[in-house]
């Protein structure tokens, strides 16, 4: 007889791992590997027309849309997690298995993630190889950068399968998309309220601050360009805080998949 | 017809157990299932029969935890259905499956295994039995999303069977079968049965019911109309007599209710007409079920609709 914990980690294991093959067998996201290799490509030659040092804005702009690309990756793959299940009616047998659905979801969740982090992996060797070839071997600081742009990945992807578990992948799309650039402004949009004179205003973003995740705290690629050093208690509280939010989201998504029918 | 509970173990079991849907703004109430009292004896071959519509698949979903019922409830092996540990020795084929198109037959075998607790040793050896006795051992490392429809009833089969699960729940898992797809599946289900399994399966062709199944319960309208033996169903009921006349060259063929028949014949006769030969028609389970559908006719105004 398999412990319970074995046997959770087996089905959790299984749903992970064909999660990940489904994702790395859809020719989509060829396409959208080979477009963010292209840009790599082209932000060599930003060199020739920018100004002032022209080795960071190559390395700034490689990293920008690595960060850019992923986050189109994580949204494009995320919110499609369940609703592709029911469209295709597979979740029919996934969930009549005595699986508990909290399982399903985690499993989905963790073979998407590791498809994400396959992504930034690949990106970031192709990124050490541009740029190695134009500039010499990036810093470390590019390489903790990247781990930064998992963990905001890492939240995002929770946001968009919480969506995902009640909303068609176009609706999901749009909340998911809402998340990730009013999370980018959070800063900003707090700085902008406190500089209004009225209280109304003032009260909006105030709530809308506090009701999306900060994800303006994971960037450091400007720290990672100019090789300015990045403390390690702010890489911990940036994870802390990733992890913590991420366990929150997955947590609704959980109670809302529980409850839901499949017609 | 009558409960047999008291002699018998049932694997499957529901009391009032009903659907509604709401729809729109104002919430309309559908009523897909309604007040239904299922008992599927331990080793039965269980035929659920209906028409289109009628809420067969409502009630399977309902109990593969597909679906949260909106009233009553259910146990499977006497677990309440809301619990995924109900499923543990259950397997289950929807209707018209699709699968997973991107994995090949042994990793779509294999990720079911995973799920339904097969242990890692016995993986391997039970996938190749399956593909074999499902017919699919040639195409074993092909996508199933190169497998025409048949190819994936019998997956969609191999994956339910994957568990050697005691129950086995197919919904209509003869659709869109030819003549050779059916009788494998004809086959695998009492296959099954022989080896003491309890098979409940839906379906709207009544003559696969009728040939395979020892007991059946009929729903129409979301209403469970009858249920228990198909040989209780049946046993004596004449659907009508057929008459053979003649009169000089000419033949023809009446066929009276039972009660009619000596009236006929005596109006035959009186008419000049020699009785060639008078026959006793057997009920089928359509002519049953199409009774049933018969007297579900009338209009409930509480019921504002019904979905499959």
């Amino acid at each position: 007889m398999t412990a319970p914990f074995a046997r959770m980690a087996t089905r959790v294991y299984a749903v992970a791992a064909n999660t990940f093959r489904e994702a790395v067998r859809d020719k989509v996201l060829y396409s959208i590997l080979f477009f963010a290799a292209l840009l790599l490509l082209a932000s060599l030659g930003m060199r020739e027309v920018a100004l002032g040092d022209r080795d960071k804005v190559v390395r700034g702009v490689g990293l920008g849309g690595i960060s850019v690309i992923g986050g189109i990756i994580a949204i494009f793959l995320g919110v499609g997690l369940v609703y592709k299940e029911i469209e295709r009616r597979t979740i029919y047998t996934l969930a009549s298995k005595p699986v508990p659905r909290w399982q399903i979801l985690l499993g989905k969740y963790i073979g998407l993630w590791l498809t994400l982090a396959a992504e930034v992996g690949i990106l970031t060797a192709m990124y050490t190889l541009i740029i190695g070839y134009q500039q010499g071997t990036p810093g470390a600081g590019v390489y903790l950068a990247m781990c930064m742009l998992m963990l905001e990945l890492t939240l995002v992807t929770a946001f968009a399968t919480l969506f995902s578990t009640f909303a068609s992948p176009l609706s999901a799309s749009a909340y998911t998309l809402c998340v990730y650039v009013i999370g980018h402004f959070a800063d900003d949009l707090y700085i902008f309220g406190k500089a209004s004179d009225n209280p109304a205003f003032q009260s909006f973003t105030l709530a809308l601050y506090r009701a999306v995740p900060n994800l303006g705290m994971f960037n450091v690629r400007a720290e990672a360009v100019h090789g300015i050093p990045i403390p390690g208690t702010e890489v911990a509280w940036a994870a802390a805080y990733a992890f913590g939010y991420t366990v929150a989201v997955l947590a609704v998504a959980m109670a809302v998949f529980e409850r839901r029918d499949f017609k | 017809m009558a409960s047999e509970r008291g002699t018998m173990t049932l694997t499957i079991r529901t009391e009032g157990l009903g659907k509604t849907y709401y729809s729109g703004f104002l919430r309309i109430p559908y009523v897909a299932l309604k007040d239904v009292n299922l008992e599927v004896p331990e080793g039965s071959t269980f035929g659920f029969v209906g028409p289109n519509g009628a809420g067969k698949t409502t009630a399977i979903k309902a109990l593969m935890g597909l679906q949260r019922p909106t009233a009553g409830q259910g146990w499977i092996h006497g677990v309440s259905i809301l619990y995924p540990a109900a499923r543990a020795r259950v397997g289950f084929l929807p209707e018209r499956p699709y699968f997973y198109e991107h994995l090949s037959a042994q990793e779509f075998l294999d990720f079911y295994a995973r799920l339904g607790d097969v242990p890692s040793a016995e993986r391997a050896p039970r996938i190749t039995r399956l593909l074999e006795r499902v017919d699919l051992a040639r195409w074993r490392d092909v996508p199933l999303g190169r497998f025409s429809k048949g190819m994936l009833q019998r997956a969609g089969l191999a994956q339910a069977l994957i568990a050697e699960p005691d129950l086995l729940v197919l919904d209509e898992p003869m659709s869109g079968l030819d003549p050779i797809g059916r009788a494998l599946v004809r086959d695998l289900i009492l296959e099954e049965r022989k080896a003491g399994k309890t098979v409940f399966f839906s379906s709207h062709i009544l003559s696969d019911i009728e040939a395979i199944c020892d007991r059946v319960a009929m729903v129409v309208r979301g209403e469970l109309r009858g249920q228990g033996k198909v040989s209780d169903l049946l046993s004596g009921a004449v659907q009508h007599i057929e008459i053979v006349l003649r009169r000089g060259d000419e033949v023809q063929t009446r066929k009276p209710l039972p009660g009619d028949s000596d009236a006929v014949l005596d109006l035959a006769r009186r008419d000049g007409w020699s009785v060639v030969t008078v026959h006793p028609v057997s009920k089928t389970l359509e002519h049953v079920l199409l009774d049933e559908v018969e007297r579900a006719r009338p209009v409930d105004t509480k019921r504002l609709g019904v979905l499959a």
